[in-house]
């Protein structure tokens, strides 16, 4: 009877978020390219207005990247020229990012179902009972406003998101192999979830099957390495044939992320200090910011060695505030994974404030950028400043997820100190 | 350090800390509307001053006069002779005396729908190629054929005439002048300047046939007036309460007082004394137009474009001609002839409280931001409220909060408000006065009925009632803080009539109850809106045919500020007073 039930309403959300984006994609032709021209759903790296221009260079046999606006991976262009012209159909390319995301969500689903936020295989939360179920996360991802506007917007990050996912999802359920093959995808396609591996390998080596168990720790990760690198490889190879027997487009898609020569705005931090910086110091910050970037990992990794979708999780926040071009996909990337935790809300302390911050900028970002673009009468630092405040909300639910884990763990540790206030020092 | 930081933790824990909040609330409010009462005082605003260095007004000499007088008079002449005609035969003459100079002419057909009323017209404008330029930049000078008040532009049409064969002459402008001349003031700009940035509606409206380079600024000229006049009205505001660079009000400020001496006035305040009481009046009324957002004049249609334009307008017995009010046009186009980039040194968001005073963003903002902190702290309070335990002593634990229903009460709220926005813009004129009297009934009657509806569904609880309260006066302080930064006065008003909002709550006692029920009547957004119109003597009929105008036809946005902000806030606030009364 009860799975019945569940069955139902399962098909219900995803009916649902399907119907509403359908919805939004038929009855305002026009808001999708108004979405698509949004700096906060758009980046240089996932814009589809530039994937379209990628495109018409690509169907008219020359280089894509020649035209100095596409840098985002080949292999999207053979998928996306497989779809109808996009002007004429549109309806075709948004049946394929409505899948995209409604796959997500299944991911999401397969993970929050798995139980590993409340009980990993080394740890245990006390607090475990109160946990989320796999729909409500589910749901909570697909009517995400977040979710809906770089669905409606499609971003190009949405492929990665869902890869991300069924990385995550695959390792839950005991295969290693797929989960190595979709982080590869992920990162192929993004570059920076290729961050995400060590925490994804520990995931996997915790939860592998009985059956084809690999003991060794160093074994296991090494196959996990190789496999990905192999199919990485595969990926960059099939790439190199596509775009006519030519590298350029390492340089031209994770060369850009890399060195951050495209300065368009975003809703992350990189663009305005790179803006401002003088050239020789340039090389320097750069490299800065990505030590920066990657420093995360081994730290958290080791420090939360019994709970790696933790890590994850926190690595997702830590991403889409200080990555080169984040958008507002990736935060809700982040708030799907946020939504797992849901037996740790209690002792988080700031979520109402985090939650007020992100509000705030979501209506200040649009104004204070109508301001400088349009009316002319802001300047940058109008929306750069609201880009600070929308990484300091987001920096917020990071740090508190972060306390709220540590704490869980202490807890245990330590009963006698459950329910008091404790001072960091 | 250590000590004072526990005993800020233990100050943290202290039951008295959250009986704070709500006198912080009304402090934030009194603190807002002292602060705008102080701003035209000396010490808080400023004496005007021009910043941008390259318009050096009134430092030319202006040769408009002498025997351009005759020609004055001759083409008013013409222009009596068009008054009974209709727009294509003014415009064909007018063509033809544009022509007439060796100036390239356009012409452009636009229909317009509103209210189940139709506007349409064809704009005659003339492109004066710039002998110095090169086509890149151009100003624009407008004279419509109707005034603002439905005259006949007699003058305003004639003077332009005038200016153009005379500028024809001059050698030295740098950049092209549009001359443009609209059949009316209010529609047939708005057509002209989106067809000129290609942000029209095909459909309704021709794309220009001649178009020149970037616009650096429009002068309008409103002139009906007959007589001499005494001084210059400056009307300067946009649609939306975009306002043009202050550079732009002050050169003409200057040139018209410092080289003509004509004195100017703004907002119609004739007679200023410069005393506290006139500064305060020429501010509020600046605040009522910008808050309105209606556009005010056929320049208002250029502010959005970023095309700084403000309407100049004669008024008052004086001895001052048309020729010294063409001086002072020439003037101040030699000045915008000079701009060497757009206008962007001075201020763009500004209240004047006389023609050379004014207070800056900076000083008056925080006055609106304080209002829309008054909704946020009050929103955080609740939300800390609802998860602490009601009974003392209770386990240390936070409450467990129930979401949903709150949620699913504001969202709701909200998405009804979509109904009178589309209600009141696609309706046509006949109907709107019934619409908006069951309107007005509904609304009135819709919160109890909410209320009866949530107390058979569930029995709410308090913290039903204050997590409600939460989330919408979160939602009205985020969206009044945005506000702020966009239309300073729409959002200060809204956030004082919304005030009430913040401290209202249910209540056991029948008085109380009854007085809250009085001031949620008085406050809500029909009520205040029936009141505006019936103290400034319109009928409510009008009030919707122009708001419906305003919307169909420049994009105003205040309707959605009034129906999809406010009044969503309104009945969540009057629900939750009439949800019946719990254990507190």
């Amino acid at each position: 009877m009860s799975t019945t039930v569940t069955l139902q309403s399962k098909v219900g959300v995803f009916a649902g978020a399907a119907l509403l984006r359908l919805v939004l994609f038929a009855a305002f032709p026009s808001l999708p390219d108004l979405l698509t021209g949004r700096v906060e759903i758009s980046t240089p790296v996932t814009s589809f207005k530039r994937l379209q221009e990628g495109l018409f260079l690509y169907n008219h046999n020359v280089s894509p990247y020649d035209g100095g606006v596409f840098h985002q991976a080949p292999l999207l262009l053979p998928l996306f020229s497989l779809l109808p012209d996009v002007k004429n159909w549109p309806i075709f390319t948004a049946l394929l990012y409505i899948l995209v995301d409604l796959l997500s969500a299944y991911a999401l689903l397969v993970i929050a179902d798995s139980g590993e936020a409340g009980q990993s295989k080394h740890f245990t939360s006390p607090r475990r009972a109160k946990r989320s179920s796999g729909l409500l996360v589910a749901a909570a991802f697909l009517f995400n406003p977040y979710t809906i506007a770089s669905c409606i917007g499609r971003s190009t990050s949405a492929f990665t998101n869902c890869a991300i996912l069924f990385a995550i999802a695959k390792a839950l359920s005991g295969s290693p192999f797929n989960s190595m093959v979709a982080i590869s995808f992920a990162s192929y396609l993004s570059m920076y979830p290729i961050l995400l591996l060590p925490p994804l390998v520990l995931l996997a080596y915790d939860r592998q099957s009985d059956k084809r168990r690999i003991d060794s720790a160093v074994q296991f990760s090494l196959r996990a390495i190789l496999i990905a690198a192999t199919c990485i490889s595969l990926l960059l190879a099939m790439s190199f044939a596509l775009t006519g027997n030519s590298w350029d487009f390492l340089a031209r898609t994770y060369g850009i992320q890399l060195t951050l020569s495209d300065l368009t705005p975003t809703v992350g931090l990189w663009w305005y200090f790179f803006i401002e910086i003088f050239d020789s110091f340039r090389a320097f910050f750069l490299a800065v910011f990505w030590l920066h970037l990657v420093i995360y990992v081994g730290g958290l990794s080791i420090r939360l060695r019994t709970q790696p979708l933790a890590v994850l999780t926190i690595l997702l926040g830590i991403f889409a505030v200080f990555k080169p071009y984040p958008s507002i996909s990736d935060t809700s990337l982040f708030l799907a994974m946020l939504a797992l935790y849901r037996h740790l809300y209690p002792i988080m302390r700031y979520t109402y404030v985090a939650s007020a911050t992100m509000l705030y900028a979501t209506f200040l970002g649009p104004a204070f950028y109508h301001l400088w673009i349009y009316a002319g009468s802001g300047n940058a630092n109008f929306f750069y400043a609201i880009t600070l405040v929308w990484s300091l909300g987001q920096s917020l639910f990071v740090s508190d997820l972060t306390f709220a884990v540590l704490r869980d763990e202490w807890e245990v540790e330590r009963p006698d100190m459950v329910g008091k206030e404790i001072r960091q020092i | 350090m250590p000590r004072l930081l526990s005993t800020a933790l233990s100050l943290r824990r202290d039951p008295r800390l959250l009986k704070i909040p709500p006198y912080v609330s009304a402090l934030c409010i009194v603190i807002g509307v002292v602060w705008l009462l102080l701003l035209p005082l000396d010490n808080y605003s400023r004496r005007t001053y021009v910043s941008e260095n390259a318009l050096l007004p009134g430092q030319v000499h202006t040769y408009f006069g002498g025997s351009e007088q005759h020609i004055f008079r001759a083409f008013r002449h013409e222009v009596d002779l068009l008054a009974s005609k209709n727009n294509y035969e003014v415009n064909d003459k007018l063509e033809t005396i544009l022509t007439g100079f060796g100036v390239k002419v356009g012409r452009q057909n636009y229909t317009y729908h509103s209210a189940g009323e139709t506007y349409s017209g064809e704009n005659v404008y003339g492109i004066l190629q710039a002998p110095r330029g090169d086509a890149t930049e151009a100003i624009v000078l407008v004279a419509a054929w109707k005034s603002i008040d439905e005259q006949l532009n007699r003058n305003g049409v004639a003077l332009v005439l005038t200016l153009a064969r005379y500028f024809k002459r001059w050698s030295l402008w740098s950049k092209d002048i549009i001359l443009l001349l609209p059949p009316d003031s209010t529609t047939g700009t708005q057509a002209w300047v989106d067809a000129y940035h290609d942000a029209h509606d095909s459909e309704h409206i021709a794309p220009l046939p001649l178009k020149s380079g970037a616009l650096q600024g429009a002068l309008a000229i409103d002139y009906p007036h007959e007589e001499r006049y005494h001084e210059l009205h400056i009307i300067y505001d946009g649609t939306n309460g975009q306002l043009p660079n202050l550079d732009l009000i002050n050169s003409i400020v200057n040139i018209a007082g410092g080289q003509m001496g004509i004195e100017t006035i703004v907002q119609q305040m004739t007679g200023h004394t410069d005393s506290y009481h006139d500064r305060l009046q020429t501010m509020l009324r600046g605040m009522l137009y910008q808050g309105l957002g209606y556009p005010t004049g056929p320049h208002s249609s250029f502010i959005p474009y970023h095309v700084d334009a403000v309407t100049l307008q004669p008024t008052g017995q004086g001895w001052h001609d048309e020729m010294a009010m063409g001086r002072v046009v020439e003037g101040s186009f030699r000045s915008l002839n000079n701009l060497l980039e757009h206008l962007h040194q001075s201020f763009f968001f500004y209240l004047l409280m006389q023609k050379n005073r004014f207070v800056s963003i900076g000083t008056y903002l925080p006055s609106a931001m304080l209002l829309a902190a008054n909704f946020t702290i009050m929103a955080i309070f609740l939300w800390v409220k609802s998860g602490q335990p009601i009974e003392k002593g209770a386990s240390d634990e936070s409450k467990e909060r129930n979401l949903l229903s709150p949620l699913a009460l504001v969202a709701t709220c909200h998405a009804i408000s979509a109904i009178p926005l589309f209600v009141f813009n696609h309706l046509d004129i006949k109907t709107l006065p019934l619409a908006f009297e069951i309107f007005s009934t509904s609304s009135t009657a819709l919160p109890a009925v909410f209320s009866l509806a949530i107390a058979s569904l569930h029995k709410p609880s308090l913290q039903y009632f204050q997590l409600t309260k939460s989330f919408s006066l979160l939602i009205l302080g985020v969206s009044l803080a945005t506000l702020s930064t966009l239309n300073f006065s729409l959002a200060f008003l809204v956030g004082l009539l919304a005030s009430p909002l913040t401290f209202l709550q249910p209540t056991n006692s029948r008085a109380t109850r009854w007085v809250f029920v009085a001031l949620l009547i008085l406050t809500s957004p029909p009520v205040v809106i029936s009141t505006a119109a019936w103290t400034s003597g319109l009928t409510m009929s009008g009030v919707l045919k122009a708001a419906s105008l305003g919307w169909n036809v420049w994009g105003m946005y205040t309707p959605v500020v009034i129906w999809c902000v406010w009044w969503p806030a309104w009945l969540i606030g009057a629900t939750n007073t009439l949800i019946p009364a719990f254990q507190m």
